[in-house]
C-alpha cells in the first residue's frame, strides 16, 4: 500500500514536471528567434535597442540567452534559433555548417593592462608572463599581434577565463600583466587608480559580435532580416554621433532593468569610448570587415589558409547590408 | 588496455568458480561478451556519427584516429601530467582526511554533531556552484583545483566511513568486550575491519567524484590539462579531438575504479576473493 501511494506521488510529480514543460515549448514559436552567446550586459544596449525597434516595425523577436557563443551557433544550425550573435568563422570553415555572417555589430576592443610597479610599456613585457582568456582566444591573438608589432616575444602565457577573474587577480597581484575588456579596465582604474598602465593597442578591425543565420533563413526571411539590419545600422550611427542616446535607448525600451539606475553613468562612459574608437559598425561590416576578420582570426589560429585567398562569400552573405545601405546611404 | 585490466580482475574473481567447474558455455567467457558489447557500442557510435546526429558529433573511427593523433603529438600525455597533479593530491588528501574524520565522527558524539551536518550539506549541494567561490578565495592555481577535487570527493568518503563505523555489528562489539578487549582493540580489530567494505565503497565513490571535480575545475577555473584540451578543441571545432579527450578521461576513471576494486579484493580483503 505504502509503495503504491509513493508511486502515485512520483507519477503526480512527473506529470507536473511534464505539464510545466509543455507551455514552455509551445511559447518558443516566434517570427525571429535571436540567440545571444553571452549574458547581455551594457555592451549589448545597442543590439537590444535595435531589436526593440525591429519589434516596433512588426518583427516578432524572441531572445534566447545562451552561455557560450558555440551554443548560439549550434542553436542556429539545429534550428532552435534563427539568428545568432558571435563570430562563427571557425565553424563555417572547419565544419562547413551552412551559416553565413550577415552583419557586423561591433569590433573587438581589448585592453592590455600591466601592473605599473613592474611594467610601463610593451618593451617591458619581453619574455614576461601574461594571462589571457584561453588558448586560441581573441585576447591571446591581440597580445601575440601586439608583441609581434613591437618586436618582442612574450614569455609564458597562462590562461585565465573571465575578464572579471583576471581583474581580481590583477588587483590581488597574482598576475602582473593581462588583457581585459572595457568594463573591467574601467573597474581597475576606479578601484586602484594609478596602479595599472593600459598599453596602447593599434586599431583592431576584427569582429567582436556579428549576426549570423543559415543561408536558407536569410533567403526566405529577407524582409525580417532587412528590418533588423537597418535598425542595427541606425542605432550604431545614432550612438556614434551622440553616445548619450544609449541611455535614452535604455530608458525608452526599459533595457537591462536588473542593472539599476546607477548603470547609466557606466553606459554613457562605455558608449562614449566605443563611439570614439569607432567600434560600432555603421555600415554593417561586409567585405571590409571580412578581410579584417580573416587577418585577425588566422593569427588567432581560428581559421586556416592565407587570409588573402579566403573568399568573402564563403563566410558572409552581404545581401542584407547591401539592401540596407542602398536605403540608408553609406556613412 | 581497458579489457586487459578488467580481464585480470575478472580472472581473479572467477578463478575459484571455474576451478570448481560449475559454470560452462558462453558465460565462461566474459571477455568475449565484453568485447562484443564494446564492438556494439562502437558500431552504434559510428552509425550515429555518419548520419550525422549533429555537425559536432564525430564518428567513432575519427575519434580513435584523433586519440592516436593526440597521443603521438604528446598533447594528451602532457595534459594528463598536469591534470593528475590536483587529482592525485586531492584524492589522496580526501582519502586520509575522509577516513580519519569519518571514523572519528562515528566514534565520538561531539565530533559527529560538529562535522557531519557540514558534509551532509556539502553532499547535497550542487558543488559546481561553489567552484567560482573557491577561485575568489584561493585564486586560480593548484590549491583551488585540489580543493575542487576535495569538495567533491571528501563528503562521500566521510559519510560512508561514518555510517560504516556507526553501524558496526553490535554482537561483535559485545564479543570484544566479553574477551576483555580494550577500546583501542575494539577499534582496530573489530570496528575498522567490519566497516571496511563500506569504507572501500566510499573511497571508490570518492575517487569517481574526484574525477568529476578535477574536470569541473579545469573547465571552470583555468583551462589546463584535460579541461584545456576539451575547451581548446571545442573552440577550434575539432570535435573528434574533443571527444577523444572526453573519452580518454572516462576510460581512465573507469580503469582506476576497476583497479581499486582489484586492489581491495586482492590485498585488503582476501576473504572476499572466493565469495
Amino acid at each position: 500500500m505504502a509503495s503504491l501511494s509513493r508511486r502515485t506521488i512520483l507519477a503526480t510529480v512527473f506529470a507536473a514536471i511534464l505539464g510545466s514543460a509543455a507551455p514552455l515549448s509551445a511559447a518558443s514559436a516566434g517570427d525571429m528567434r535571436i540567440a545571444f552567446g553571452d549574458l547581455p550586459g551594457i555592451e549589448s544596449i545597442q543590439t537590444l535597442a535595435a531589436i526593440e525597434r525591429a519589434k516596433e516595425r512588426g518583427v516578432n523577436v524572441e531572445l534566447i540567452i545562451l552561455n557560450d557563443e558555440d551554443l548560439a551557433a549550434q542553436a542556429v544550425v539545429g534550428g532552435q534559433a534563427d539568428v545568432g550573435i558571435g563570430a562563427p568563422y571557425t565553424l563555417i570553415q572547419k565544419v562547413g555548417v551552412p551559416i553565413r555572417v550577415f552583419a557586423q555589430i561591433s569590433t573587438l576592443r581589448f585592453f592590455p593592462v600591466v601592473n605599473s610597479e613592474f611594467y610601463k610599456e610593451w618593451k617591458d613585457l619581453d619574455g614576461q608572463e601574461v594571462a589571457v582568456q584561453a588558448r586560441g582566444s581573441g585576447t591571446e591573438a591581440v597580445m601575440l599581434l601586439m608583441a609581434k608589432n613591437h618586436g618582442i616575444t612574450l614569455g609564458n602565457i597562462s590562461y585565465v577565463p573571465g575578464s572579471e577573474v583576471r581583474r581580481n587577480a590583477l588587483l590581488q597581484g597574482t598576475i602582473k600583466a593581462s588583457i581585459v575588456d572595457a568594463a573591467n579596465r574601467r573597474a581597475l582604474e576606479a578601484e586602484a587608480p594609478g596602479k595599472f598602465v593600459v598599453l596602447p593597442v593599434e586599431d583592431l578591425g576584427a569582429s567582436d559580435e556579428a549576426l549570423f543565420a543559415t543561408a536558407d533563413y536569410l533567403k526566405n526571411n529577407a524582409a525580417d532580416v532587412d528590418v533588423l539590419v537597418e535598425e542595427l545600422m541606425k542605432t550604431a550611427r545614432e550612438i556614434t554621433e551622440n553616445p548619450a542616446v544609449a541611455v535614452e535607448f535604455r530608458n525608452k525600451y526599459k533595457l537591462l532593468p536588473d542593472l539599476g539606475a546607477e548603470a547609466d553613468a557606466e553606459i554613457t562612459e562605455y558608449y562614449k569610448e566605443t563611439a570614439e574608437a569607432g567600434a560600432l559598425a555603421p555600415n554593417g561590416g561586409g567585405a571590409e570587415a571580412a578581410a579584417d576578420d580573416f587577418a585577425f582570426f588566422s593569427i588567432a589560429g581560428q581559421i586556416e589558409g592565407d587570409p588573402a585567398t579566403l573568399k568573402v562569400e564563403d563566410f558572409w552573405d552581404t545581401a542584407a547590408i547591401d539592401r540596407a545601405l542602398a536605403k540608408l546611404g553609406k556613412k | 588496455m581497458a579489457s586487459s585490466i578488467r580481464t585480470e580482475s575478472e580472472a581473479v574473481g572467477f578463478a575459484p568458480l571455474s576451478g570448481r567447474g560449475e559454470a560452462a558455455g558462453w558465460q565462461d567467457h566474459p571477455i568475449l561478451l565484453r568485447l562484443i558489447s564494446i564492438a556494439l557500442f562502437a558500431g552504434i557510435w559510428e552509425i550515429a556519427g555518419r548520419i550525422p546526429v549533429s555537425f559536432a558529433f564525430p564518428t567513432f573511427s575519427d575519434t580513435i584516429i584523433a586519440f592516436f593523433g593526440l597521443m603521438a603529438d604528446g598533447s594528451l600525455p602532457s595534459a594528463y601530467l598536469s591534470t593528475l597533479q590536483p587529482l592525485l593530491l586531492g584524492v589522496v588528501l580526501s582519502a586520509f582526511i575522509g577516513v580519519g574524520l569519518g571514523t572519528l565522527c562515528g566514534l565520538w558524539r561531539t565530533g559527529e554533531w560538529l562535522a557531519i551536518p557540514i558534509f551532509i550539506v556539502l553532499q547535497a549541494a550542487p558543488v559546481a556552484a561553489f567552484i567560482p567561490m573557491v577561485t575568489f578565495v584561493y585564486g586560480i592555481g593548484l590549491t583551488a583545483k585540489t580543493l575542487a577535487v576535495m569538495i567533491l570527493a571528501l563528503p562521500v568518503i566521510v559519510l560512508n566511513t561514518y555510517k560504516a563505523v556507526r553501524n558496526v555489528n553490535e554482537s561483535l562489539l559485545v564479543m570484544c568486550r566479553s574477551f576483555l578487549g580494550t577500546r583501542w582493540q575494539s577499534v582496530t580489530k573489530i570496528i575498522l575491519p567490519d566497516a571496511s567494505p563500506v569504507i572501500f565503497a566510499g573511497l571508490r565513490l570518492g575517487v569517481a567524484a574526484g574525477f568529476v571535480g578535477v574536470v569541473l575545475a579545469e573547465l571552470l577555473i583555468t583551462p589546463t590539462g584535460i579541461g584545456d584540451l576539451i575547451t581548446f578543441h571545442r573552440s577550434r571545432a575539432d570535435y573528434a579531438e574533443m571527444y577523444a579527450t572526453i573519452g580518454s578521461i572516462i576510460a581512465l576513471s573507469t580503469l582506476t575504479l576497476v583497479f581499486l576494486q582489484w586492489v581491495e579484493v586482492r590485498i585488503f580483503r582476501p576473504e572476499k576473493r572466493g565469495a
